[in-house]
């Protein structure tokens, strides 16, 4: 009996509170009034996939206290809330485009909308249902004097774009780059570059020879990273000269794989080295080992290996993490000679301090130059130099405009920061 | 043969190189379709690449145990481990749980192989230790600038430290995390900065060497 009373009154209860809800929805309906905001817009975000818009209205001296409620729907009957934001929080400056596409001193009321988020729209589904754009409209309720304001309902596509105009900066400089490599390489033959000694190559022949003297083997790391990393790469070109003088010296060559695509790209080149130096017959199938695609579980392998046969000499080539230390500490211990190489920053310290010889990134992919010789790999090498160079020349002309323009006119420094921006 | 060795790999690259370079530049929808689809071709290749990988293992530990070279134990256990954590595998249906139980293959991942790992990373704290006792040894004076600084970074990070410094160098106002915070943030940051330029340049100018054939190293050689 008392359940039934129970259910009975919550019954009553909710019928109330929503009949209550309804009239209090109708009350605010009665309410709002007419406005009309003055280019209220809805544009498609420039350089996006075609999933964002951007509203835009004029600002209005009058609306300064006002809080602005913007909704948008599928079909202009059933609205949805993407955002309240109060009068100052919608700005051109929030924005977040280069000054090049996006005028961010306009004096509007702008907001950047991806629409998958606000109609809850999965990734893959939204772009398959929508090839040719995505259509919304777009309302704007401003709240203010206890009032409020229904805007006029605007339209606009979010459409998918071919080109990031935001990446036009980034666009230039690789334009530039690739200019200077096609004019340098093309004049390659033409004269001899001069090329600084790098310590960490020089001392390869060294190394080889004390392994072969020893009669200890060489012990060769490509490290972690997959075939497609340019250290990893850089790595076997190192690996290919390596194995040429070992074949020549007729020593002993270790190379323990993290990666299997490594692995048989390794292999392929120690045994054309070998081919190269005239020593095919040296070349042995477990030269190169593949040991595991685990970090801690391959440091622990070739530490194993390390210990075990004690090399002579220990090189450490190419993408490094946590293992930097754990290797070349071990290498170290059974005191081999140890040149190491990464274009890892993080990691170089710990090469630093337990190898012999460190090749600081850009060193590593110079390595292959260097060590062949070769006149187009070595005049690429100019390029690096004119890539430095503009970077230099970049860094302080434009640390002194921005110092000026930081005085004099604000905007300017904005845009120079933005030039140098990566998006 | 040169066709096939040579013009055919440098024709792909080419092509590939220019799409995903281009890519970058395209927000479209097409782009991010491309680049998942490379992805799994790079997929396809690597499980072919790992059963190469494993042959290659599995015959050069049959090499040292046939010629029972010093340690041939050690590559026993590379077939006991195998076959091990393969057959926990096929009875667990390569499912870690089931049913909120750990199968054998969850059992022998967090008793056995996770163990091992963090086993390996801890050993990392006492290479440390040896590696920062042979780098602070004071042989010139770039060595003594770099004994300065780790001494104040270490100081800087322990509460005792500070005490320390509190009142040895109290006069001087400053404080030790200030010092701290401005050798990381000027003469550390400026020194990684230029490496991380030298190197942003080298990957590019690299990159083109490879998109347009002239460094080949990932080919073998020729």
């Amino acid at each position: 009996m008392n359940r039934k009373f129970l259910l009975a009154s919550v019954i009553i209860l909710s019928l109330g509170i929503d009949a209550f809800s309804n009239k209090s929805k109708d009350s605010i309906k009665q309410n709002i009034e007419k406005i009309e905001l003055k280019n209220l817009s809805v544009v498609d975000y420039p350089s996006d996939k075609g999933n964002s818009i951007i509203l835009y209205f004029d600002k209005d001296e009058k609306q300064k206290n006002f809080q602005y409620e913007i909704y948008l729907s599928t079909d202009s009957a059933n609205w949805i809330k993407a955002k309240q934001a109060k009068y100052d929080e919608l700005s051109a400056s929030n924005i977040e485009i280069p000054f090049w596409m996006w005028n961010k001193k306009r004096n509007i009321n702008a907001l950047a909308i991806d629409v998958t988020k606000v109609f809850s729209l999965q990734e893959d589904d939204y772009f398959k249902q929508n090839p040719k754009g995505f259509s919304v409209y777009a309302k704007v309720i401003a709240i203010g004097d206890n009032k409020k304001y229904e805007s006029q309902i605007v339209k606009g596509i979010a459409k998918a774009n071919w080109f990031r105009i935001d990446r036009l900066n980034n666009l230039v400089l690789v334009l530039i780059i690739s200019i200077v490599f096609f004019i340098i390489v093309s004049r390659a033959k033409k004269r001899e570059l001069f090329i600084r000694k790098i310590a960490g190559l020089e001392a390869i022949d060294e190394a080889v020879g004390r392994a072969t003297e020893m009669g200890k083997p060489v012990v060769y790391i490509p490290g972690i990273g997959s075939m497609s990393g340019i250290s990893t790469i850089a790595s076997i070109f190192i690996l290919g000269e390596v194995g040429k003088k070992i074949a020549q010296y007729d020593a002993t060559l270790k190379v323990p794989h993290y990666d299997p695509i490594v692995f048989t790209v390794a292999k392929e080149t120690v045994k054309q080295s070998y081919i190269e130096a005239g020593r095919p017959d040296s070349y042995r199938e477990d030269i190169n080992v593949y040991i595991t695609t685990d970090q801690f579980a391959y440091a622990a392998a070739v530490d194993g290996i390390i210990t075990r046969e004690k090399p002579a000499a220990c090189f450490y080539m190419g993408y490094f993490m946590a293992e930097s230390l754990l290797l070349a500490e071990v290498g170290a211990g059974v005191g081999a000679i140890q040149i190491a190489g990464t274009d890892v920053d993080s990691q170089l310290p710990f090469f630093f301090t337990a190898c012999d010889y460190t090749l600081i990134g850009e060193e590593l992919y110079a390595a292959g130059a260097y060590l062949s010789k070769e006149p187009m790999l070595v005049s690429a090498l100019k390029v690096q130099d004119f890539g430095k160079f503009l970077f230099i020349t970049f860094a302080i002309g434009f640390s002194i405009l921005l110092l000026i323009f930081s005085k004099i006119e604000t905007s300017y420094a904005e845009k120079l920061l933005d030039i140098f921006r990566v998006r | 043969m040169n066709i096939i060795k040579k013009y055919i790999p440098l024709t792909i690259v080419f092509i590939f190189g220019i799409i995903t370079l281009a890519s970058y530049y395209v927000p479209h929808r097409a782009s991010d379709e491309y680049l998942e689809w490379i992805n799994k071709w790079e997929n396809i290749v690597s499980a072919f690449a790992l059963f190469l990988g494993m042959i290659s293992l599995f015959y050069s530990h049959y090499k040292k145990i046939q010629r029972k070279v010093d340690g041939w134990g050690y590559s026993l256990f590379v077939y006991i481990g195998f076959f091990i954590i393969m057959g926990a595998a096929i009875l667990s249906k390569g499912n870690i749980s089931k049913e909120g139980k750990l199968t054998y293959l969850g059992w022998s991942f967090n008793n056995i192989f996770n163990p091992l790992s963090a086993t390996m990373f801890s050993v990392l704290a006492f290479f440390i230790i040896s590696t920062a006792y042979r780098s602070f040894k004071i042989k010139s004076f770039a060595a003594f600038l770099l004994f300065i600084c780790g001494l104040i970074l270490m100081l800087g990070n322990i509460p005792l430290g500070e005490i320390i410094w509190d009142k040895v160098f109290g006069w001087t106002k400053l404080t030790i995390g200030e010092i701290k915070d401005w050798i990381i943030s000027v003469p550390s940051t400026a020194g990684r900065r230029g490496i991380m330029i030298g190197i942003a340049i080298g990957a590019a100018v690299t990159s083109l060497k490879i998109i347009f054939g002239i460094e080949r190293g990932y080919m073998g050689k020729e």
